[in-house]
Order: structure tokens, then sequence, then C-alpha cells
């Protein structure tokens, strides 16, 4: 069931969560700026569609959910004056759109990573613009059912 | 004219520290100079000049001229903790080239200061419509090479034993292109 806070479908406390979240308090997204962008880039990133057992259904809704969330950065990418992120948002939907949806060729995955990987160069820009440090999904990785955490580094 | 109308500009790092990002004024020799001064040896080894010499960065500061050399200052308190410099042509074949340099204090990285800089010099580039962005990095300098290259730099090439430092100790250097809209148009 999606969150009705930032609309992903996180893990949502008690139950099945692990996480764990102050009283009254149900998403680790509320209050946080770019709320839906931050949360439907993160349901991508641990989507299933990343996984060795994903199916072909997993990777149409990964380019779907992925589709979306272009059109929403582009929504707020609208009104703000940053043409670096513009030029970032392009290439996302280059590199979605150089796969159909049903593909199931490994390079498929390929240009959804690399989508993704601009989206959240874009969210990053909306987010510095802002004066805010960028976004981590492994800050969020808890309240997805993650198997592991990628590296994080920063400069 | 380069627009500068967005300093100064308040960022929030990592550590919840607020940073203030701003061109450099002729005032900021002492805090650009400890800042300086405090760098490894390796971070200092592309000078041209001896920046532990104070005369060498009251000079730069009494010289300013944004439209070639812009140097945006990130300011903790009354301290410097990070520099990026956007270095232009106005003539000739490299007028659309600008050339970066980024210098992270060491107790301020990993905090995500470097990116930010990175964001704003390709916020910079984008805005006086350079075609590229040109960073030289050395290659023992991998946080700042990865760094570079999730912003959109790609290595253009690596020169082995191309780079000396102050000791003359010779080290492999790193050279990454930002392509910027301007070529697409």
């Amino acid at each position: 069931m999606n969150c009705p806070t930032c609309g992903a479908d996180h893990i949502s406390p008690p139950g099945r969560g692990r996480a764990t979240l102050a009283f009254g308090k149900s998403c680790p997204y509320q209050g946080v700026p770019y709320t839906g962008l931050r949360a439907g880039h993160d349901q991508i990133y641990f989507g299933r569609w990343r996984r060795m057992d994903a199916t072909s259904i997993d990777l149409r809704r990964g380019y779907h959910q992925l589709e979306r969330l272009l059109r929403d950065i582009a929504v707020a990418l609208e009104t703000e004056d940053i043409p670096a992120a513009r030029l970032d948002l392009g290439k996302a939907f280059e590199a979605l759109h150089a796969s159909g949806p049903g593909e199931e060729d490994p390079q498929v995955l390929r240009n959804l990573d690399h989508a993704l990987s601009y989206a959240h160069r874009v969210i990053g820009d909306l987010l510095h613009e802002k004066g805010l440090p960028p976004h981590s999904p492994a800050d969020f990785a808890e309240w997805f059912d993650a198997g592991e955490v990628p590296f994080r580094e920063d400069w | 004219m380069i627009p500068l109308d967005r300093y100064p500009k308040e960022i929030t790092l990592r550590d919840d520290a607020r940073v203030i990002l701003r061109p450099m004024l002729p005032e900021d020799t002492d805090a650009l100079w400890s800042f300086l001064r405090q760098l490894p040896e390796i971070d200092k080894s592309h000078f041209h000049e001896d920046v532990d010499r104070r005369e060498v960065v009251e000079r730069w500061a009494t010289s300013l001229n944004y439209d070639a050399v812009l140097p945006i200052l990130a300011i903790r308190g009354d301290r410097v903790v990070g520099t990026v410099t956007l270095y232009r042509n106005r003539t000739g074949w490299k007028q659309r080239v600008g050339i970066v340099r980024i210098l992270i204090s060491p107790d301020h990285r990993h905090l995500g200061l470097g990116t930010a800089m990175i964001r704003e010099v390709r916020h910079l580039g984008e805005k006086v419509a350079l075609n590229y962005l040109l960073a030289e990095v050395i290659e023992e300098q991998q946080s700042a090479v990865r760094a570079l290259e999730r912003m959109g730099f790609e290595k253009a090439g690596v020169y082995r034993n191309f780079v000396n430092d102050r000791e003359g100790h010779l080290h492999n250097l790193v050279v990454l292109l930002h392509p910027m809209s301007g070529l697409e148009k």
C-alpha cells in the first residue's frame, strides 16, 4: 500500500517494518523538501527491478515509475532557473526512452540505471538551490525492503 | 558578465553546518591564506606560485577580475573551508571552455561541500554559455575524481607521470570534461 504522505510504497511500522519514527509520524519523508520526488526516487532505487530475481513485470513497473518521476521533476523544474538540471533531465528522458517498457534486454537495466542517476542529480540540484544537502537514499534504506545499501561516499 | 546575483548563498552540509558561498573579495586575503596553508601539499601542487606566501594571496585579492578568474569561497563562520575557481579566456580558441579548480579543507571533506561546489560551477558555466568545463585532478585524489564523475564530468584522459608536486615527485594527471547544454544547441 502506498504511503498517503509521500506516495511511495515504503515499509510502515508497526507490523512488518523494522524502522521506527517519533510517535505520530509514519512516513520518513514527512516534512522534507521535495517529499514526493525523494520518495519516488527511492522507491525506484530500492525497487524490485534491480534484484537478481526481477521479473519482466518488475522491470515494466520500474520503467513506468521512473517515467512518472521524471515528469514530476520536470514540473518542479519549471519554476527554477537551473540550466544544468534541465540538461540532466533531458539526458534522463533520453536514457529512459532508449528502451521500451516491455523490452527485456540487459541494456534496458543499464538505461534505467542511467536515467535514475540523472534524476538523482537533478533532485540534488533542486535541493542545492534551496541551500540543502543532496538527497541520500541510504538515509531511507531501512524503510524499504532493500537487501543491501550501496556504498555511499560524498566529497 | 557573470551573473552573481545568487550570492551570498547559504548551504547546509551533511553535518548540518551552515556555509556561505560567495565570490572572493579583497578583504578575504587572510582567511584565504590560512585556508591554503593548511591544505595538504598535494592539493597545492597545481599552483604556479608559492601560496604559503601571504603576498601571493594578497596580490590575487587586489587584482580580482571575475570575468577571467572567478573564485567562489565557502565560508563557515570567519573561516574559508573551500574554494571553487572558474578560469575563462575571453578570446581565442578556448573561450567556451572553463577550467575548474576545487579545493576543500581536509576537515570539511565527505560532507557534501565538494559536490555543492561542483553544482555551483556547473550553474555558472551554463550561465556564461560555456561548452565545456575542464577539471584536472591528480589521480591520487580519487574522492574528487568520483565526485566530478557523479556530477557529469567524464574522464577525457589520464596522463602518466605528467605533473610533479612541489617536491619533484611525478603523478598521473586525470583530465575530466563536462559537456554543457550549449553544445547541444
